[in-house]
């Protein structure tokens, strides 16, 4: 029942987005839509909590992890949405956009947010992947939203690797199926099946299909050496599209690779898939570390800074043990405050009309919350004490410590050094004087509260888990 | 269906790989891309006469008017509108991805993929050419530097996967088979939009001439 509410009422605001006119109608029906979502996703979670894998039908499943990242595309989706709404109307009033491409901003959005739901839920390996698939076509034409040649290149990027990436995925999906060759074949083939009959599984085969899987879905993940299009997309893409991309999205397809190296652990030694995560992992640790002292553009540091850590949730599922509870954790914390840290970027380029850093200066005067926001969600996000992130990296960290020291170590320089490429350039944007063609002063409290309650959220959460929340997180990483 | 006339459709499929990497015309590539899918359609249409199972013929005939038909006419009717006859842009000159297209197929061949080509042992050949045809549709989207070769790169190592599963044993069930057809004509739906506007903002649809992302 929770999830055909979720399902029924975004589809029923795509319609209501492509036949309604009115835009305050639009924005009421997706407002609604992923509200309903948010506290269906509530009450999921609950009951994942309570008795275990909710599967209302055949076709689909939830999990303690999939119940957590239907948490985060929920409460990111409605932020996401309310900011959307605000920040639109900004760019309405300022000949940015016009009437009948909010219609098609809303529908696009709604469209995301339905497809990440289905594959976070989706019961079939390849249902699955028809839903990833369905979120780069949504997703297509938000990041080429602004119909510049720029957003343009980025989107065919990003169109072009994903779809490639994505096949590759499809054909390691397709050679997991060898394990279901004593079935029908025209059988529903679940997770669970899978995960079953993994014995029969050639172990040559389950690695190779690992490599095809972990180089399709990581490109969507954003993994080095896969990432190239994740920079240019996520920051040519509206600052809300961003928030959603960077913070749930790559969440999504990583949860994907994670369902699979279940079922490679259980054929071929756990090392395997481990060594190949901490590689990964590590490596988009590294690349990021060495670009981001030379970036110019504060949406492109936030994207490079979502592979940092999409890199270190790789590291921590890949170290096992307490790595796998930092990652989990890692996973929900990113989420919020990428999110922030990206719906604040919004507001700030609303402001000074510019993504380039050099061109941000007194950015804490001119836009005391707003500013105040992205530079608490800097430091966040780069793992200062007392943040939920510190604790996740150090939980991360400290289970590497036990099996690889020297990757841990590495990763601790790495972390340092891309901590001061951030200081950098953020310092630079907080402080200075403020140029005299910006105005000072916050305008629009619809701008400011959608990005503030994920801060808080986010900070209480930092503090304080909720018993529901500390059961899936606790059952989550028992099982991967 | 005849064991010859398997090889023949896997053969075709092989073929028109290696045709498009050699074709100075977009209309040549658009064209083996029909003839390639083609192919895949009488090697599903394979599996309804062997199966009997009528949902498979709707699979065949989706798959008919997808990609032998809408494809080939969406990609002609592009090349009319932007006049791009000609794209024989590479990265690699022709001798050099005579070469890369050999040691690609020698690879499909070779031992380190034994345990994929030989998921079914009778069918090792066929599925080595699957795979090539693979690897051929990547080095395809790698080396040409215009759009619509990507498309139909990427179109083409659907193709490859569809007929690797079928000498699996890996097909899907036709429910999926169609889920995933639909996926396919929104994506190809969305890549002829992307290919005019790329036309309309660059002049061109050669992908060194978009650099507004540098700097």
């Amino acid at each position: 029942m929770e999830l055909v509410l979720i399902f029924s009422s975004l589809l029923i605001a795509v319609l209501v987005c492509l036949f309604v006119k009115r835009r305050i109608v639009v924005e009421c029906a997706s407002l609604l839509a992923v509200a309903i979502a948010l506290v269906e996703s509530i009450l999921v979670a609950l009951r994942v909590a309570a008795h275990g894998e909710y599967s209302p039908h055949v076709f689909f499943s939830v999990d303690a992890l999939g119940a957590l990242v239907m948490l985060i595309i929920s409460i990111v989706g409605c932020a996401t949405v309310g900011y959307s709404i605000a920040y639109l109307r900004k760019e309405t009033a300022q000949n940015v956009i016009g009437q009948r491409r909010v219609r098609q901003y809303f529908i696009l959005l709604n469209l995301f947010l339905m497809a990440m739901f289905l594959a976070i839920t989706a019961n079939h390996p390849i249902f699955a992947w028809i839903a990833i698939e369905a979120t780069t076509l949504a997703t297509a034409f938000l990041i080429s939203f602004y119909n510049k040649p720029s957003a343009m290149e980025a989107a065919w990027k990003y169109l072009v690797i994903n779809s490639v990436g994505l096949l590759l995925g499809f054909f390691g999906t397709l050679l997991y199926f060898t394990a279901m060759h004593s079935l029908d074949g025209n059988e529903f083939v679940s997770w669970q099946m899978l995960l079953q009959n993994a014995a029969f599984l050639d172990p040559l085969i389950a690695k190779i299909a690992f490599i095809f899987v972990l180089i399709g879905y990581g490109t969507k993940v954003g993994l080095a050496p896969m990432h190239t299009w994740l920079p240019d997309a996520h920051s040519k893409a509206p600052a809300p599209i961003s928030a959603l991309l960077s913070g749930v999205l790559l969440n999504v397809a990583l949860v994907v690779v994670l369902r699979f190296k279940l079922i490679t652990d259980a054929v071929v030694e756990p090392s395997f898939s481990q060594i190949l995560l901490i590689v990964l992992g590590l490596l988009s640790i590294f690349i990021v570390a060495l670009i981001m002292l030379t970036q110019n553009n504060y949406k492109r540091l936030l994207a490079y800074s979502s592979i940092e850590n999409m890199g270190i949730m790789s590291l921590g599922f890949g170290f096992g043990g307490l790595g796998v509870v930092g990652a989990i954790m890692h996973m929900m914390y990113h989420a919020l405050i990428k999110s922030t840290l990206f719906l604040s970027a919004g507001t700030i380029f609303l402001r000074y009309h510019s993504t380039k850093i050099a061109k941000i200066r007194g950015m804490l005067t001119a836009l005391p919350v707003s500013g105040a926001l992205f530079f608490i969600g800097f430091l966040a996000i780069t793992g200062t004490p007392p943040f939920g992130i510190f604790f996740s990296k150090v939980l991360i960290v400290t289970g590497g410590m036990h099996v690889h020291p020297m990757m841990s170590a590495l990763a601790l320089v790495l972390m340092a050094i891309l901590f001061i490429g951030f200081f950098k350039q953020v310092s630079a944007m907080a402080f200075g004087d403020v140029p005299t063609e910006v105005e000072v002063g916050e305008k629009n409290i619809w701008l400011i509260l959608p990005p503030l309650a994920l801060l808080v959220l986010f900070v209480v959460l930092s503090f304080y888990l909720p018993p529901f929340l500390s059961t899936l997180i606790r059952s989550a990483a028992s099982h991967y | 269906m005849n064991h010859a006339l398997i090889q023949f459709f896997v053969a075709v499929v092989f073929g028109t790989m290696i045709f498009s990497h050699l074709t100075k015309k977009n209309f040549g590539a658009s064209m083996a891309y029909g003839v390639q899918s083609l192919a895949v359609a009488a090697l599903l249409f394979g599996s309804f006469l062997e199966t009997q199972n009528k949902l498979i013929l709707i699979v065949v005939i989706c798959a008919l008017i997808v990609k032998v038909v809408m494809a080939p006419l969406f990609f002609s009717r592009l090349i009319r509108k932007h006049a791009l006859m000609f794209s024989a842009s590479t990265y690699l000159n022709t001798p050099l991805t005579l070469i890369a297209i050999a040691i690609l197929t020698f690879i499909a061949h070779s031992q380190k993929f034994a345990a994929v080509t030989g998921i079914v042992p009778a069918n090792q050949a066929l599925l080595s050419l699957a795979l090539a045809a693979m690897f051929l549709s990547l080095f395809l989207i790698v080396n040409r530097k215009g759009a619509l070769s990507h498309i139909i790169g990427i179109l083409s190592l659907e193709n490859s996967i569809v007929v690797f599963t079928i000498f699996a044993g890996l097909e899907q069930s036709p429910a999926l088979q169609l889920g995933i057809l639909f996926n396919i004509f929104i994506w190809l739906m969305i890549a002829q939009v992307f290919i005019s506007m790329l036309y309309k903002h660059f002049g061109s649809l050669n992908i060194t001439s978009m650099q507004s992302l540098k700097g």
